[in-house]
């Protein structure tokens, strides 16, 4: 074994539940190298970070070698032995900024503990090593922010603070799963940016555990691609990700919507599986012209949502939140209008007020002729067919009690949509148009998969034959690989059934693939609008340049 | 916050003033002649008559329920030459009619029975209530939370199970019953081991040394009536305590290398504590009100006994002190919860 390896697994095994979740894993790295384990959800990457950390859990039982810098640990390491590796030896930083910090603990101290147990400091030598280490973070004003509790830093500064406490000990490896998948684009950048910063000063070695092929090639120096607790590929990042050997790392790396495959069929993993390896060809997808000039279904006028923050003793509201200021945009007919943005800016606002959802304080949507801020609510019952939603998180959003089938046919007997005798008919239709089988009517919500669940929530969604159809994040919580299935459906649909999209999303790429015009947003406004291809060739905005330059690595 | 904390109080006195009319309305509307009622089938005409006038009998219903409300508030009118007998009445203005609006101590009337003052009466009774209530509490809370987070750490295991059905059998048990066979086995078959009788108050009277304090007497009630609240706060810890456990900030504390011992107590416990606090609030204001069955049983003198003895006697005056009392307790009690929320969470404080 080499003197400077930072950790070398052999062998992995994992059962979870008494099923193997992760079959024989090996590899090895070096001190200040970086690992990139990719993968989509549940081939194993994260279970296998917790194994490295001694953190699997209770259900789950391993086998196999870990060694961690010079010490070797095995399936009968004590909790004691793990104890004394984690922190000190091996830290992660977890996916979710928001949950992984405790909320009634002072985020300096959270970082000062570590050093009290692992460096043996005294109460004020850590916080003094705290606050440095949150000047390292580029934590503003780290005097002040030691003494601040999680809800008053945002999700990036949380994620800094993490990143913190995980290298405050000087650890040997550093894992980090999914480290920026919860962040804004704009923030990603720079967390990873002074992530890296720090582990290369600090000389550790680095698990990168990511979804996102992009990003580990920007990052690592090798790569392990994982599907289905195997390892599907592995070797050095330039060999994977440039020249995959392998179908299913090909087909990872071209199924990512980009403007580059505006107008085509996105290819399937199945494509590149059945293929063998061969590059499937490029379906065009077949759009019916329209000669006559752009129509505008929607028109929205000075819209303003606003929140009271504030109220006076009697409850009225002195203070607004202005989360939609001041907002007009165009809808055509049969047209996909994008809208982007960051969290936090307003476009879901945009999107309940389009449903009813949300009051309105001023402005005006018509919705071919009708204003429909003026409309009562027998009128948005009347206007719920017209309109419909497709969510982001089909599992949520789907009653769990009805089957399929039965959430299909209510909205169809609610609106009369067909005769009674024809219901289970058209539920089957419906079913069909989304690829789904047609057993699928008996199940329920959660014998699917996600990418399946997105599927029926699409089938819903098209059920009343709606006009407009607001996707509101529709595909991101989804895989790549399920994320073009998905992507394909809508294009789909879109052609046959003559639908338009408001699609929103805070993924650049994925809008430059299936919109024809964007809006972007921030803060409330509409800061820059256009065709899809104009606005992200040549932003003018800075807030868009920015938005750019974060989401192309 | 002093927004909130306001809005609160106003809450506050909108409910004490309910409750005043709700009691008000239950004793001088529902019984045909509370006179009549009060002083039982062998009086005469004339006491009669001067219990209607105590009571303004004589008087509307409306100008009664005014002159009760006036009585109880501390801040109102009263007759200009009472001022003299009581100098810490601030007085606002002087009204033409021989009155003047002051600050003052609500007059609760006077006990039917002892014709004593019945706020002395309940003054008298509270410290007994007090003592009793923290103390059945700080056994219940302390045990309980201990129990609570020993369950919930070795989940399944015989510690779990055990706990868990002692304190199903804990809920289920009522005080009454308890008490009654707490008194028997360690007040009296013990008797000879443990030294503690069956009943006994706070302070008793001894021939020589007068008033002194019997703190022994304690032991059992705090025991009986700490039995249910024990149980529960077991229970609601151990439930707040697992799904504590599973959040990725504790498994973040695990991934930091510390101990169990501070893992629980500095990042799991804290998190737990919402629910649990809650609880105790609303059993201190429960047994703060007057805990009535222990109190009975063990012959404590406290506000419970106290009222349960004036519904006996139908010593009006009294229960309507006590309810009153007991509802102030509550708004006090959550009042102050309020602000331990505050001090136990930071997100509290600043929303």
């Amino acid at each position: 074994m080499e003197e400077n390896q930072a950790l070398v697994v052999e062998n992995l095994n994992v059962l979870f539940d008494d099923k193997p979740a992760l079959h024989g894993l090996s590899f090895s790295l070096s001190a200040g190298k970086t690992l990139a384990l990719v993968g989509e959800s549940g081939s194993g990457k994260s279970l296998c970070a917790l194994a490295v950390m001694g953190l699997l859990p209770s259900q789950a039982s391993w086998m196999g070698r870990i060694h961690l810098g010079s010490k070797k640990c095995s399936e009968s390491s004590t909790a004691a032995d793990w104890r004394y590796l984690r922190g000190k030896v091996a830290s992660i930083v977890f996916q979710e900024p928001m949950s992984a910090l405790n909320p009634v603990m002072k985020v300096g101290r959270q970082i000062a503990e570590c050093l009290r147990v692992h460096a043996g400091l005294g109460p004020a030598a850590a916080k003094k090593q705290a606050q440095e280490w949150l000047r390292k973070v580029q934590i503003p004003t780290p005097e002040k922010s030691y003494h601040k509790y999680p809800h008053q830093l945002s999700g990036g500064q949380k994620q800094r603070v993490m990143i913190a406490m995980a290298l405050s000990t000087q650890p040997l490896l550093l894992i980090a799963d999914e480290p920026t998948t919860a962040l804004d684009v704009t923030i990603q950048q720079e967390v990873i940016r002074l992530m890296r910063q720090l582990q290369t000063e600090c000389g550790a070695a680095l698990m990168f555990i990511t979804h996102d092929l992009a990003l580990a090639a920007e990052i690592a120096d090798e790569v392990l691609v994982l599907r289905a607790g195997k390892v599907v590929e592995q070797g050095p990042v330039q060999q994977v990700l440039h020249t995959p050997a392998q179908p299913y790392t090909q087909a990872l790396l071209a199924c990512r919507p980009s403007a580059a495959q505006k107008g085509f069929r996105l290819p399937v993993v199945a494509d590149f599986l059945e293929n063998n390896g061969q590059t499937p060809a490029r379906i065009p997808i077949v759009q019916e012209q329209n000669a006559r000039l752009p129509e505008a279904l929607l028109k929205v006028r000075n819209l303003r949502v606003w929140f009271p923050v504030e109220r006076d003793w009697t409850g009225t509201p002195i203070h607004f939140l202005r989360a939609v200021e001041d907002v007009s945009f165009d809808l055509n007919r049969g047209e996909v209008l994008g809208l982007v943005g960051e969290s936090g800016c307003g476009k879901s606002t945009i999107s309940r007020a389009l449903m009813g959802l949300q009051e309105v304080e001023s402005g005006h949507i018509h919705y071919e002729g009708r204003d429909l801020v003026r409309l009562n609510s027998a009128g948005w019952r009347r206007m719920r067919r017209e309109v419909q939603m497709i969510f982001q998180d089909p599992y949520s959003s789907l009653n769990p009690r009805l089957t399929v089938g039965d959430a299909l046919m209510e909205p169809l007997r609610v609106h009369s949509i067909v005769p009674r005798r024809l219901l289970q008919q058209e539920a089957l239709r419906l079913l069909d148009w989304v690829h789904l089988p047609a057993d699928s009517m008996h199940r329920y919500p959660h014998q699917f998969s996600g990418g399946q669940r997105q599927r029926i929530g699409i089938a819903r969604a098209i059920a009343l034959r709606p006009k407009l159809i607001i996707c509101d994040e529709s595909v991101s919580a989804l895989d790549v690989s399920v994320q073009a299935q998905v992507l394909n459906l809508l294009k789909e649909l879109q052609a046959a059934l003559k639908l338009s999209y408001l699609f929103i999303s805070h993924d650049l790429n994925v809008v430059s693939y299936i919109a024809d015009s964007v809006l972007v947003m921030q803060a409330g406004k509409i800061v820059e609008r256009g065709k899809a291809q104009e606005v992200f060739e040549h932003p003018r905005d800075p807030y868009t340049r920015r938005l750019v330059e974060a989401s192309v690595y | 916050m002093p927004t909130h904390l306001f809005r609160r109080l106003g809450y506050s006195l909108l409910v004490l003033w309910g409750v005043a009319t709700l009691v008000f309305l239950l004793f001088n509307v529902l019984p045909a002649d509370p006179a009549r009622l009060t002083l039982g089938q062998r009086s005469d005409l004339a006491t009669v008559a001067a219990a209607r006038k105590e009571l303004h009998l004589d008087q509307p219903l409306f100008r009664r329920y005014v002159l009760y409300l006036n009585d109880i508030s501390p801040i109102g009118l009263v007759p200009a030459r009472k001022g003299a007998d009581a100098p810490w009445n601030f007085s606002f203005s002087q009204l033409h009619n021989g009155q003047r609006l002051a600050l003052k101590v609500p007059y609760l009337g006077r006990s039917y029975r002892t014709k004593r003052l019945v706020s002395d009466i309940l003054w008298e009774a509270l410290p007994g209530t007090v003592v009793l209530a923290f103390s059945a509490m700080l056994f219940a809370s302390f045990l309980g939370i201990a129990l609570g987070i020993l369950a919930a750490l070795k989940k399944g295991s015989f510690w779990d199970t055990g706990a868990v059905a002692a304190s199903v059998a804990g809920i289920s048990l009522p005080s009454f019953f308890a008490g009654l066979i707490i008194a028997y086995v360690f007040g009296m078959l013990l008797h000879a081991y443990t030294g503690l009788d069956m009943t006994g108050s706070l302070y008793e009277w001894d021939a020589f040394g007068g008033k002194q304090l019997a703190l022994r007497n304690l032991i059992l009630p705090a025991f009986a009536l700490g039995i249910r609240p024990l149980a529960i706060i077991t229970q609601l810890t151990r439930s707040s305590m697992l799904d504590v456990l599973g959040q990725d900030y504790i498994r973040t504390a695990k991934a930091k290398g510390l101990s169990r011992w501070r893992m629980v107590t500095r990042h799991a416990l804290p998190n737990a504590l919402n629910p649990v606090v809650t609880a105790i609030s609303g059993w201190m204001a429960e047994l703060l009100a007057g805990s009535f069955f222990i109190e009975y049983i063990f012959g404590w003198k406290g506000v419970g006994k106290v009222t349960v003895d004036a519904l006996d006697k139908f010593d009006f005056p009294l229960v309507m002190a006590s309810v009153l009392l007991s509802s102030l307790i509550f708004i006090v009690v959550n009042f102050l919860t309020d602000l331990l929320y505050m001090l136990l969470d930071p997100r509290v404080r600043t929303s």
